[in-house]
């Protein structure tokens, strides 16, 4: 009587974002296969000898009216009408209401052991609107929910946006999921396998971070590599008033937008260090000694006066956003540049001309994790002590479960010889061992998505799990 | 004790609901997305197929002392057929919402059905008419159950539930539970109203009292419940075990439950009519019979083809009707 689960695929999207596109496209193209359809009470889908069922949200709040712990009893309902059907289905589609939480549809789920058994959340795909979509990640917090938990995303309507700003709604959405895949189209003209049987879910794909995702948190923003004779140059930071905007500068994207600039906007912090050679290591070890540098008693440095290389942290007062500083090189060679904040423009000019730089970087900031929506994925190799590593998730999941919207990890625990695949939504969590890692690396991936993260505190807390 | 085959038939689809006609001469069983099928008890023929409804039918309810079915579908209609003739003879249309539970008043009351309809409940009247509209629920109704005199109707919700009164239609009681809610059963004597709850528990309330008892320790969600005709036992889903509570005197608060052991979940549950015995189902396919007051509880046991989604008993108790996953329906003697 044993049956694998039935794959789910949610669809969210606010109005507009083309999500019944998607659906029709994935209904027609795959008309050889059973698929069954819930759709909101909105929903205008019309494939003949498609079984659609039209569905009015009902929230379950399992917990006195806490969203983390609500469930969708329409969804509940419906399902299990639908195992009752002789001819059993190859898969579910699921879409939700423009203004949907997904976290209760995902959370359905997780309801109880009959629903594990049957069902299997196999992605939730969004839909976002490119044109629109800036204003209300600006305005309200479901489509920053909808991001966070989406396995894809289509951005969608790319045709009517501009090259630039499609490319800054592609680092906003990143910068909220690091670990979804982003495609762009038109039309939401995709390939199905990307929207379909992904396993999403079981973070089939989790473990190809996105590497800048993983990194550390550093005091800057951004860094760049300038080579550079002896003498006095100009550091320009901002665009003066009537001044042309230059195309050269150095900083990729143009993602003004939300930028959030923290402490005063006169004001940037700036170090400039020699940097021995142009690789991987002398970047790294650089690098290292820039970070606590930045933690260090500023030197408050008026337009007209110098910038110096060597371990000196600047503080660049600026005039409205624009200054320009006397650049003086000792030595010859090549510098890195820090910059505190990396959305101001700068340009360092030899004899009027403009450097580009030869080697540049983002970095996240420790402030970035502030209370907007942002990934943390941690990466390591180690076995974890098992009953550590419970206590924790469950505490985790305690004071922050409210915050934490998705949570994913393969992990490698002392004493098992399989994978340790869990994944949680807010509160609810699921663990179980998978498959024998074989001749895979040892190594544990875990990532976080959700409000409040503290990059930091997480990596100690995961490091304090590991077996001694 | 032994269980023999009597008579086996095919539905279409899973069998959603079965019931037996009163006089005990037919065998309603529906299909979960198929037609209504009206079977002779004696020999298993069958007598008509009612066409259902659109998208299928979910619960049929024969009204008490006649051959008039009730049927409630996807459709959102409640349907009356006369099942003599096999003629559809009036439906009620209560909306989009699914007709998912129907129960017709028992004891001397005029007759009433009751049929919830998502958040909607309502009286009809024999004709299909619309007798009285309720106040929606707060939540999608799970579960229906009549107080066994017919004064009131107790309806469930994710919440609570609520005693809706036969005569003045007021409510007699609101009682809140903060989960949901799978199963309600009166007992027999009407001093206990029971439900089977998602977290996974049985609640007890004796609304003469106002007395509350909560027995948790379920492995899955509770969603059978079946009350033996003395109203001392209690009989329950929710584990590889069929729990029996006894239900006398205070109630079954700090009482050990009889366990029926089954070697997989328990699928269904149902005391017979007028005598003692317990038939209940497991996810292996087992069906099996019991005496729970006996120290050897067990009387006899049958391994089906899949397991059973539905058991009913016919108005003498002497055959027990099954309704499986598969759709099939078998109907065994229950013989000395």
């Amino acid at each position: 009587m044993d049956h694998p689960p039935i794959p789910v695929t949610v669809l969210t999207g606010f109005l507009g974002s083309g999500k019944t596109t998607l659906l029709n496209r994935i209904l027609s193209e795959r008309h050889g296969r059973k698929l069954a359809v819930i759709e909101n009470e909105f929903g205008e889908v019309g494939v003949d000898n498609q079984l659609v069922i039209q569905s009015e949200e009902e929230l379950f709040e399992m917990n006195n009216g806490c969203i983390c712990c609500s469930v969708r009893g329409d969804l509940i309902r419906i399902l299990g009408r639908l195992l009752k059907r002789k001819d059993r289905l190859d898969g579910i589609l699921i879409e939700t209401t423009g203004l949907a939480n997904p976290a209760p549809v995902a959370q359905t789920f997780f309801t109880d052991d009959e629903m594990r058994r049957n069902f299997r959340l196999d992605g939730i795909v969004t839909v976002v609107d490119a044109k629109h979509v800036a204003a209300h990640l600006d305005a309200d917090d479901e489509s920053v929910k909808q991001i966070a938990f989406a396995d894809v995303i289509l951005l969608n309507k790319t045709d009517l946006v501009a090259p630039a700003a499609l490319a800054a709604l592609e680092k906003r959405v990143r910068g909220i999921n690091a670990v979804a895949s982003v495609t762009r189209t038109r039309n939401c003209d995709v390939p199905l396998d990307r929207v379909l049987d992904i396993g999403g879910f079981n973070l089939g794909r989790a473990t190809e971070l996105d590497p800048k995702f993983l990194e550390a948190e550093y005091p800057f923003e951004w860094a760049g590599a300038y080579p550079l004779p002896a003498g006095r140059h100009e550091l320009v930071i901002g665009h003066g008033p009537g001044e042309e905007h230059d195309h050269d500068h150095a900083h990729e994207g143009g993602d003004h937008h939300h930028h959030h600039h923290h402490g005063n906007e006169n004001e940037l912090d700036l170090a400039v260090l020699p940097l021995p050679a142009l690789d991987e290591q002398a970047v790294g070890a650089v690098r290292d000694t820039a970070v606590p540098l930045f933690a260090d008693w500023e030197n408050r440095v008026k337009p007209g006066e110098a910038v110096t290389a060597g371990s000196r942290l600047h503080r660049l007062l600026l005039d409205d956003g624009h200054a320009a500083f006397p650049l003086e090189i000792a030595q010859p060679g090549l510098f890195l540049v820090f910059e505190g904040c990396g959305e101001e423009p700068l340009h360092i000019r030899v004899a009027g001309e403009t450097v580009k730089p030869v080697w540049q970087a983002d970095y996240h900031a420790a402030h970035e994790h502030s209370a907007a929506v942002s990934s943390v994925g941690i990466q390591q190799p180690g076995e974890l002590d098992g009953k550590r590593l419970n206590e924790w998730i469950s505490t985790l999941l305690q004071v922050q479960g409210n915050d934490i919207y998705r949570m994913k990890g393969v992990l490698n625990v002392k004493g098992a010889a399989k994978r340790l695949v869990f994944q949680g939504i807010h509160m609810l969590f699921d663990a179980k061992f998978d498959r024998d890692w074989g001749a895979e690396p040892r190594v544990n991936t875990l990532v976080f998505i959700g409000k409040n993260l503290n990059r930091a505190a997480l990596n100690e807390a995961f490091r304090g799990c590991l077996a001694t | 004790m032994q269980l023999t085959k009597h008579w086996v038939a095919q539905l279409e689809d899973y069998a959603i609901d079965l019931a037996w006609s009163p006089d005990g001469s037919l065998l309603a069983a529906a299909s979960a997305s198929g037609p209504i099928g009206l079977y002779g008890a004696a020999e298993g023929g069958r007598r008509h197929e009612l066409p259902g409804h659109e998208g299928g039918a979910n619960a049929v309810a024969w009204r008490p002392g006649t051959l008039v079915l009730a049927s409630g579908g996807q459709d959102g209609a409640v349907k009356f057929w006369d099942a003599a003739a096999g003629q559809h003879v009036a439906t009620a249309a209560l909306g989009r919402a699914w007709v998912e539970h129907l129960a017709w008043r028992p004891g001397p009351g005029a007759p009433l059905l009751g049929a919830a309809a998502g958040r909607k409940f309502v009286f009809l009247a024999p004709d299909a008419s619309l007798r009285h509209e309720f106040r929606d629920a707060p939540k999608t109704i799970t579960a229906l159950a009549w107080h066994p005199q017919g004064g009131c109707a107790a309806v469930a919700y994710f919440g609570g539930v609520c005693l809706w009164d036969a005569d003045d239609m007021r409510a007699q009681k609101e009682y809140a539970y903060g989960n949901g809610i799978h199963a309600l059963a009166w007992s027999p004597d009407g001093r206990w109203l029971v439900s089977g709850n998602q977290d996974p528990s049985v609640h007890l309330w004796m609304p003469e009292t106002d007395v509350e008892l909560q027995m948790s320790g379920y492995e899955t969600k509770v969603r059978h419940l079946s009350f033996d005709p003395a109203s001392r036992w209690l009989a329950t889903s929710g584990s590889q075990d069929a729990c029996v509570w006894d239900c006398t005197g205070a109630g079954p608060e700090g009482r050990e439950p009889v366990m029926l052991p089954h070697a997989a979940a328990v699928c269904a549950a149902a005391f017979q009519n007028a005598h003692g015995l317990l038939a209940t189902a497991s996810q292996d396919g087992a069906v099996m019979l019991w005496s729970p007051e006996r120290p050897q509880p067990m009387r006899a046991t049958v391994k089906m083809p899949a397991p059973a989604a539905r058991l009913a008993w016919s108005p003498d108790d002497r055959q027990l009707a099954i309704g499986t996953e598969q759709g099939v329906v078998y109907v065994l003697r229950c013989e000395r």
